[in-house]
């Protein structure tokens, strides 16, 4: 777990998000878009059914975690996969490195994986002398840009066609256009020579399956098996959560996963890796490598937020958030944005430094509703908001006008005096309220309920 | 279901995700559609391990030992799913799962007795110990990562010929 101290500066990060028109034109098309398509895969078929079984078998595997990580481990590494197990982020990103480094391997290929972002592997790698090239196309635009992803699924969702052909032409040297199917040919051509030369590929896993000790990669570019097919060594990053029982249990998985995310039946390639590849194969890494990340999940999946990790990283939650439809993802500053992104975040970086992300929710329900494995986000992130009021997190001047005002309520003449106040100082109020930009308030009845009732 | 009724809706499943689904009842009619499916193709990879690979005609100067290099890949799927319209390409019996996602065109076998209705009827058929490499294919390589616009072919082939034989 990160011990970084200093707190993510969200509302003011929401002030330039909410100015920049280009960023909410974008923000308010893709998740628009998404949460119609969504609602469509989703029509006419038992999705309630299919939630609670996702949900129930999820919630099974993390209230026997450590066994389900010990089954996994076992099964992949008689499949030839050589399994490292990462207590916390740092020691993911120094196995990653020094598995490169044993093969002198300079140069990777790399596909989507919000585990690695959040272990920062590639500044790791860059550090190390190692370069990573990102394939997914999301991804390799951010990454050319300098940037990280603001959505879990689409990482460039923030940027319109017109920055992206800018931004190739700039880094790329290509002529500007801005057809998307022109540029996507212009990555292909420059990404196609990099998976035909890579000695290495790394990838996340969207689940990993106990009984088989497979990992499971749901794709739509086709990057992802490039990067785990072509290059002889395959390092593949996960979280422990991610685990499910057995092969059986994935079309439960299957008919949520991409209808959640994209509203796609199921994504164009689905690969389903075991282990390093066997004598009389011709497909599979020689060497596969796979790292378990626990980074605070087995203590966590004890806790009171332990249903957090049933979590599926599908990204409806953040496209139902009416906050993040405003601000996108780069304003939450975390890896993970969103409502589940807020949990996360606060659960595995800690309260001081994520307690501001709490104001990112209306307490609206939505993610709630949308969750295919039935994350109970509201009531996580109220629960969250509470303990940060605990702990003593909340602003300063919220504090003390909560315990002035907890004050006044108890007691009937202070609560009285202060109508009284209220009707007195209300024009002064409204001004220095409306010049502070709380916005208009409004006025006090002439005649309070009390009044006219008794 | 019929195994009539599983093909039909494979075929209406996988012409959803933009693949091109043709039925063939014989190794004449088979020939034929691959005759046209090739006709302005250069290069042609086709592994040739199965019945069926083998009964694949090209014209010598057309057929590459190089999938890499290749402009189309010519396989038959280990099977299919009738629920998704998606086919399963898998790594047993020394079949290069890989051949199939580097050319811009492929073009897929499918035995119609080799056809499952449901994701539950493949994935509780494989046990605990697959082959290296399991891959679904469902329709040509796509992504929307540039404002959500749907474009065809990305890293994977932009177009994608099923053969229902």
């Amino acid at each position: 777990m990160s011990t970084s101290t200093s707190g993510i500066p969200f509302r003011e990060n929401t002030v330039p998000a909410l100015r920049d028109k280009i960023l909410r034109a974008a923000m308010s098309n893709a998740t628009e878009t998404f949460a119609v398509k969504r609602t469509d895969a989703m029509a006419g078929l038992p999705v309630e059914e299919w939630r609670e079984q996702a949900s129930a078998l999820r919630m099974h595997v993390l209230d026997n975690l450590s066994d389900y990580v010990d089954r996994f481990a076992e099964n992949a590494a008689r499949a030839g996969a050589n399994v490292h197990r990462a207590k916390d982020s740092e020691a993911a990103r120094e196995i990653v490195a020094s598995v490169l480094k044993d093969h002198r391997i300079g140069r990777v290929v790399k596909s989507k994986s919000m585990v690695s972002e959040e272990i920062h592997l590639n500044g790791h790698l860059e550090k190390e002398g190692i370069t990573v090239v990102e394939t997914d196309l999301g991804e390799y635009i951010i990454q050319i840009a300098g940037e990280g992803p603001s959505h879990i699924i689409v990482p460039a969702i923030h940027k319109d066609r017109r920055q992206v052909g800018k931004l190739f032409a700039e880094k790329l040297g290509c002529d500007y256009s801005d057809d998307p199917a022109v540029l996507t040919k212009v990555a292909q051509k420059v990404l196609r020579r990099e998976f035909l030369s890579a000695k290495a590929g790394i990838s996340g896993a969207n689940f990993a399956v106990a009984d088989s000790g497979s990992i499971v990669l749901f794709t739509n570019e086709g990057n992802g098996r490039m990067c785990t097919t072509l290059p002889p060594l395959h390092i593949a990053v996960l979280s422990i959560e991610k685990i499910i029982p057995s092969l059986a249990d994935l079309p439960k998985f299957i008919r949520l996963l991409p209808r959640s995310a994209t509203g796609q039946m199921i994504t164009s390639y689905l690969s389903v890796i075991t282990g390093s590849r066997k004598p009389g194969e011709s497909t599979g890494a020689q060497e596969m490598h796979i790292v378990l990340l626990d980074n605070g999940r087995s203590e966590l999946v004890r806790g009171e937020y332990r249903e957090m990790f049933k979590c599926v990283r599908c990204g409806a939650c953040l496209n139902a958030c009416p906050v993040y439809r405003m601000v996108g993802g780069h304003a939450y500053g975390s890896t993970y944005p969103g409502p589940m992104g807020i949990v996360l975040t606060a659960l595995l970086e800690g309260m001081e430094r994520a307690g501001s992300l709490l104001d990112a929710t209306t307490l609206c329900g939505a993610c709630g509703d949308v969750c295919p494995v039935k994350v109970p986000l509201p009531k996580l992130l109220r629960k969250l908001r509470e303990s940060r009021v605990e702990q003593g997190l909340t602003p300063k001047l919220e504090q003390s006008a909560m315990a002035g005002f907890g004050k006044i309520v108890k007691s009937p003449m202070l609560f009285h005096l202060g109508q009284m106040a209220g009707h007195l100082f209300w024009p002064i109020a409204t001004k220095l309220g409306h010049s502070a930009g709380l916005g208009r308030m409004p006025r006090p009845v002439a005649k309070t309920f009390r009044e006219r009732v008794s | 279901m019929t195994r009539e009724e599983m093909i039909a809706l494979f075929m209406e499943n996988a012409g959803k995700v933009a693949a091109e689904p043709i039925r063939v009842r014989d190794y004449d009619e088979f020939g034929k559609v691959l005759n046209e499916a090739l006709a302005e193709t250069d290069s042609v990879f086709c592994p040739g391990l199965t019945e069926k690979e083998n009964a694949v005609h090209i014209p010598p100067e057309k057929r590459t030992k190089e999938y890499v290099s290749a402009s189309a890949c010519i396989e038959e799927a280990s099977a299919a799913i009738a629920e998704t319209g998606s086919l399963v390409f898998s790594s047993e019996k020394g079949k290069p799962v890989q051949a199939g996602l580097l050319p811009g065109h492929h073009l897929a076998i499918v035995s119609s007795e080799n056809i499952y209705e449901t994701l539950d009827d493949y994935f509780s058929a494989i046990g605990s110990s697959p082959p290296t490499n399991i891959t679904l294919e469902t329709g040509p390589s796509r992504t929307a990562d540039i404002e959500l616009t749907l474009t065809i072919g990305v890293h994977g082939p932009g177009r994608l010929t099923v053969i229902v034989f």
